[in-house]
């Protein structure tokens, strides 16, 4: 450094190395870390960046946070000022968020209120509010009128909201529902067009119609309905305009009522327009300049709701001819000829040719008649009964003349021209009444007219008559008929049976429409001159006769005749249970999730298969137990099991004489699953059910029994053996031929099984009088068997102590085969597709060596949850067994529980009990060990 | 769609099952199909060009109906050996098999995300197999059925199926409930509509029947092909505007859904007419007969 000094020459001052800047803060940092490493934490140091102290202790002055390292300000602490609380008590005060915010808090909450400010205030909720409070203020201000606040009612906003602009580009209007007109309304016009269709297609027309159809009715779907929405009722007519608007339809309806009042309206719609018009408004046209009214028609005394105009020509003259009284024909011959004559021209002609005869024949003295002389009063009437005479038959030949727009504009046709229906009872009420109370004459007129054309209605075709074999129905039909084509006459009482049902009623009456319809269409192809003819006369009399349709018998045929129709496709529904899994694989919610599992069904073929399995190993039980049994009765039999093996075999041809081929599949069932005993049983152990399980071995047994009985026992003991055998095999019968699909299921039954066979065997060796137990727990079914043990150990007592220790070497055998069979696991599930036919010998063998298998593991793994279920069954199985083996010894063996594990290891010793040689021990064992293999 | 633009033009056909061909479908875009048959063998064609992809073997007996994932990646098929085989399409190897059924199986479907197969069988069973897991169990069996069943649909939520008591019945996972109609004819084959509201149900009595489904009324009927013996299916075409359905002599035969009449008939093959599939969007069909030809139509 000095040497560098030395040899260079400096100007200027030097920068100054950052690390020196920084040096204090380093250091700092430094001794910080180093004083955390080394100090115990209450020497440790809080120094800042700058490396300053600035935390102290609460007596030095506390946090750096007040003033300069003090607490308090700049003037110091102050103490608070006392005030006496005596004087001015605490209030006790309400409460609110504000009595907790500071001032700037305050401030800050006034802003936060949640509102949409005007531009987006689709709904004018906001802006109504803020209308309010204003008018609120103002009213506070300024006295008013009206006391209270103002009205919701009275204040909406003016300004239009970015959301109604948006719904208006849309296509939106005022007064319109905002709904999705798309997802429900799509489908229901579809459907409905659908049916539509189908209706048109029943009516056999053409295709095109449908074809246009579709798009009509779907379009027809899509115009929103107008609807009442608070909302925008509320709005529109609360508006301070809205005395100066209305809805657009109005408008266009006035519109076209009064084109004169047209420029007045553009006019006022340009000085509305300024003060800010809705697109969705137009203005009144009847805001203050009222438009001229018309008052409503007056209504003619003699007005007749007679929806049936025969063309405005004939209604006129219709009204013009009174009716005049009935006046004897003048005396003179000549005259009443010349007289009716000249009617009927007259009424032919019109009153033209009346004046024109008049005229013309003004000084013949003949024709004083038409200038009010002689015959004047038969004149008249005659010209009245003409014109009412030539009424129909003008009117109707007329009709087939005239050009269709002419052509008889009834209430009818104009409805069914714009696609109305036909106004019912109402309507035809209030023409009832109106007829009754009104005109008389008009019903004296349709009587002549009736009584004059009594032919026509005599030739009413047979189609108009669709219920002829039910009198009171088809009069309904023709009055229906009556106020569906003409108004008029209707009998006070509607007609309709008082005594039908309204559904009755309602189905009646689109029975009737349908057959008018029919009717007419047939009509319109052969006589559409006269199409209405018919129904006109029908009805006439048809409401004349005033019958009362009530008092006749209802008869509902077509009721019956619907039901038969529509037989086919028939709907039910019932409640259908899908398994959580599949819900859950369909990505859908179990709807029976949380529910308890139904009932079980009927028997499935997992039952059968139980009883299957069942079978195979209580016919072991059984025949262990009758080993017992006999060996307690009978002094040891040298080749005892031996001989067991033989009968079993030969049980085994006897008991399956009648299906031959069954016991290969049943055991080929039985085989194909037992290597998965442990494994899949956490899966499947649920699906056994105890009661089924308790069934299936009950059959089984009763079959496997009575050939065990029958074969090993029955003949030396002299045992009754039930007979229902054929019972059992029909039954396995399906298990054996499923047996292979279901391999996997069984393999949970083997688990139950395993320890079914242990109580099995116990239960055979006490089952002679030991009550059935009914408590659960795989521990009592151990606690139970080794009772059972006890109880056959005892009586064969004084083999037990010496049996007992080479048990105890057969338990351990069987442990270790026990673990082995764990062991070859995974190999034997193959074992599943052995073949169909191993000897009987072999298989029985197997058998057995699972048996033991299963029994060394259930003394591992006693705890699998099923054994509560299988140790039920069985010891039904067992009280059943009981009840059949009744006429066998018994043991007043009672049970106790508390003697459970200690005999634990005297499992075996009590089967090998009997065995009371050592070599016949040593036999068993072989065997055993064979079975293993 | 007017009936000129009904696909009566053959534009393929596709020749190599031996024997009959029992069932003919395309995949979800309809860029391939798939036939199975009699000879035991599913075959992957591309009707377009006419081309013959793959072919599946491993079935035992006749293959009677397969269905292909939306995705394409998984098969399942179904037939006389009792078994659904579910396979990989790209490797052309069973992944599993569920054997369950008791009887032949007449259809097989996949669900919406090919999780679940679901079988119509002879035994009178449906059957739901799990995909997923490696179980070969059926996780649903739907034994209500009287008789065979014979074709299965399946929605979102429903599993649907035709059988020969006559019944058409909908299985509601969702909520639950079974609905049967019963059409008082056996049911062949069911078919749905695009739009999913009705289902389309060839009888035993030569009648094509149009039910609502949420009603259950009928709305229309379809007569005139001859439908007495054979499995044969029917669908409607991809704008709901016909339906089509083969006969047992060998002819198409297309009705205006709405009004029922028959808008166009053609022979198309020398025998009965198994199986026919309408393109999801084009106006392309194709048809399997026993006259062992898969054929392409177009318009």
């Amino acid at each position: 450094m000095d040497s560098d000094e030395e040899d260079f020459l400096f100007f200027g001052t030097p920068i100054e190395r950052e690390e020196e800047i920084t040096n204090r803060r380093k250091k700092a940092a430094a001794e910080a870390s180093g004083q955390l490493r080394s100090a115990p934490p209450w020497k440790q140091e809080v120094l800042d960046e700058e490396g300053r102290r600035r935390f102290h202790g609460a007596f030095t002055g506390g946090f750096s946070a007040g003033y300069y390292n003090t607490v308090g300000s700049k003037e110091g602490w102050t103490p608070q000022s006392f005030t006496s609380s005596r004087k001015n008590r605490a209030e006790v005060k309400q409460q609110s968020i504000f009595s907790f915010l500071d001032e700037d808090e305050k401030v800050e909450m006034e802003g936060q209120f949640l509102g949409t400010s005007s531009k987006f205030d689709t709904f004018g909720f906001t802006a109504a509010e803020y209308a309010r409070k204003q008018a609120e203020t103002e009213q506070k201000q300024r006295p008013s009128a009206i006391p209270g606040p103002v009205p919701d009612e009275l204040v909406a906003p003016v300004t239009e909201s970015i959301g109604v602009k948006l719904l208006m580009k849309m296509g939106w209007r005022r007064g319109r529902s905002i709904k999705d007109s798309h997802a429900s309304s799509i489908y229901d016009a579809r459907r409905e067009a659908r049916k539509a269709f189908l209706a048109f297609a029943d009516d056999g027309k053409v295709s095109q119609l449908a074809d246009s159809e579709p798009v009509e009715s779907e379009l027809g779907s899509l115009i929103e309905q107008p609807v009442n929405d608070a909302v925008w009722s509320s709005q529109s007519t609360t508006d301070i305009y809205a005395s100066g608007y209305n809805f657009e339809e109005t408008y266009v309806q006035e519109d076209e009522e009064q084109p004169s009042s047209l420029h007045t309206d553009d006019k006022k719609k340009l000085v509305w327009k300024e003060q800010g018009v809705l697109p969705g408004f137009k203005v009144a046209t009847n805001s203050d300049y009222q438009p001229e009214r018309f008052n409503p028609p007056v209504i003619p005394k003699d007005f007749v709701p007679h929806h049936k105009f025969p063309g405005p020509l004939e209604t006129e003259k219709k009204l013009a001819i009174s009716p005049c009284p009935e006046v004897p024909p003048p005396d003179d011959n000549n005259l009443k000829i010349l007289i009716e004559g000249v009617a009927t021209l007259v009424a032919r002609c019109g009153r033209l040719f009346e004046d024109l005869s008049r005229e013309k024949n003004q000084s013949n003295p003949l024709f004083s008649f038409l200038s009010g002389g002689n015959g004047r009063e038969y004149y008249a009437r005659k010209l009245w009964e003409e014109h009412q005479k030539r009424d129909d038959q003008t009117k109707l030949s007329l009709d087939g003349k005239l050009s269709p727009s002419m052509k008889k504009m009834t209430a009818d046709s104009r409805g069914k021209l714009l696609g109305e229906k036909p106004l019912e009872r109402s309507s035809r009420d209030i023409s009832s009444t109106s007829v009754t109370s009104g005109v008389s004459v008009n019903l004296q007129h349709d009587l002549s007219n009736t009584f004059t054309k009594p032919e026509l209605f005599n030739a009413l075709p047979e189609v108009a008559k669709p219920f002829k074999d039910d009198p009171a129905k088809q009069e309904r039909f023709e009055r229906f008929l009556k106020e569906k084509y003409q108004g008029g006459l209707r009998s006070t009482d509607s007609g309709a049976a008082s005594n039908m049902s309204e559904a009755a009623r309602a189905r009646e009456r689109l029975d009737f429409e349908a057959a008018a319809e029919a009717i007419e269409k047939g009509k319109q192809g052969k006589e559409s001159n006269i199409s209405l003819q018919p129904f006109v006369e029908f009805s006439a009399t048809g409401g004349l006769k005033f019958t009362s349709g009530g008092s006749e018998q209802v008869k509902d045929t077509q009721a019956e005749d619907s039901t038969v129709k529509k037989i086919f496709p028939r709907r039910e529904e019932f409640q259908w249970r899908p398994s959580p899994i599949l819900c859950k694989r369909f990505d859908l919610i179990d709807p029976f999730m949380g529910k308890p599992p139904p009932a079980p069904r009927m028997r499935s073929k997992m039952d059968s298969l139980d009883s299957l399995i069942f079978m195979a190993d209580s016919v072991k039980a059984t025949k262990l137990g009758e080993d017992v049994t006999i060996n307690r009765d009978l002094p040891p039999s040298q080749n005892n099991s031996e001989k067991i093996t033989e009968k079993v075999a030969e049980q085994e041809v006897k008991v399956e004489v009648e299906n031959v081929e069954r016991p290969v599949d049943l055991y080929k069932a039985i085989f194909s699953d037992d290597s998965d005993d442990e494994v899949d049983s956490p899966n499947n152990n649920k699906v056994g059910d105890p009661e089924k399980k308790v069934e299936a071995a009950t059959t089984a047994l009763n079959r496997l029994i009575a050939g065990d009985f029958l074969e090993s026992l029955g003949k030396e003991l002299g045992l009754e053996v039930p007979p229902d055998v054929p019972l059992s095999t029909s039954k396995s019968m399906t298990p054996a031929q499923k047996a292979t699909p279901n391999a996997e299921a069984l393999t949970a039954k083997f688990e139950d099984t395993s320890s079914s066979t242990l109580n099995a065997l116990g239960a055979s060796s006490i089952n002679q009088g030991v009550p059935v137990s009914e408590d659960a727990s795989s521990e009592h079914t151990l606690t139970e068997i080794e009772l059972n043990l006890e109880n056959s150990l005892r009586n064969g007592s004084q083999q037990t102590k010496d049996v007992l220790s080479k048990d105890r070497d057969s338990k351990v055998d069987l442990e270790k085969m026990a673990q082995e069979d764990r062991k070859d696991k995974t190999s034997s599930r193959h074992r599943r597709n052995w073949s169909n036919s191993p000897s009987s010998e072999d298989e029985r063998s197997r058998k057995r060596s699972r048996r033991h298998r299963n029994r060394s593991s259930d003394s591992y793994s006693d705890s699998s949850p099923d054994s509560f279920s299988d140790h039920q069954g069985h010891n039904h199985s067992r009280s059943r067994r009981k009840k059949k083996s009744s006429s066998r010894e018994k043991s007043g063996g009672s049970r106790k529980h508390s003697k459970s594990h200690k005999y634990r290891s005297k499992d075996s010793p009590s089967r090998s009990s009997h065995y009371d040689t050592g070599k016949e021990r040593s036999q068993a064992k072989k065997e055993r060990r064979k079975w293993r293999d | 769609m007017s009936a000129s633009e009904l696909p009566r033009k053959e534009a393929n056909v596709l020749k190599g099952h031996e024997g009959a061909v029992l069932a003919a479908r395309f995949n979800g875009d309809g860029n391939y199909c798939l036939s199975c048959g009699k000879d035991r063998t599913i075959r992957l064609w591309n009707p377009h060009r006419g081309i013959h992809i793959k072919t599946y073997k491993a079935h035992g007996r006749e293959v009677r109906d397969v269905h292909v994932t939306p995705d394409n990646s998984k098969l399942c098929s179904c037939g006389g050996d009792r078994q659904i085989f579910y396979w990989d399409v790209a490797t052309g190897r069973v992944i599993r098999k569920f054997r369950g059924h008791d009887g032949e199986v007449n259809a097989v479907k996949f669900n919406e995300y090919a999780s679940v197969v679901v079988s119509a069988g002879y035994d009178r069973s449906l059957r739901a197999w799990d995909c997923r897991s490696h179980s070969t169990e059926p996780i649903q069996i739907i034994d209500t059925f009287l008789d065979t069943v014979m074709s299965v649909c399946l929605t979102k939520t429903e599993i649907i199926g035709g059988s020969v008591d006559g019944t058409v019945r909908t299985f509601d996972i969702r909520l639950g409930r079974e609905t049967s109609d019963d059409l008082g004819q056996p049911v062949n084959c069911i078919s749905m509509s695009n739009d999913g509201n009705c289902i389309l149900a060839s009888c035993l009595d030569s009648t094509l029947r149009l039910l609502d489904r949420s009603t259950g009324e009928l709305l229309q009927e379809y007569k005139g092909h001859t439908c007495k013996s054979f499995k044969m299916d029917c669908c409607l075409t991809n704008t709901d505007a016909h339906v089509t359905s083969g006969s047992e002599d060998g002819t198409i035969f297309f009705w205006d859904l709405v009004d029922a009449s028959v808008v166009s008939k053609f022979r198309a093959h020398a025998s009965v007419v198994t199986s026919v599939s309408y393109h999801p969007k084009d106006d392309c069909m194709i048809t399997s007969s026993v006259d062992g030809t898969v054929r392409v139509w177009k318009t």
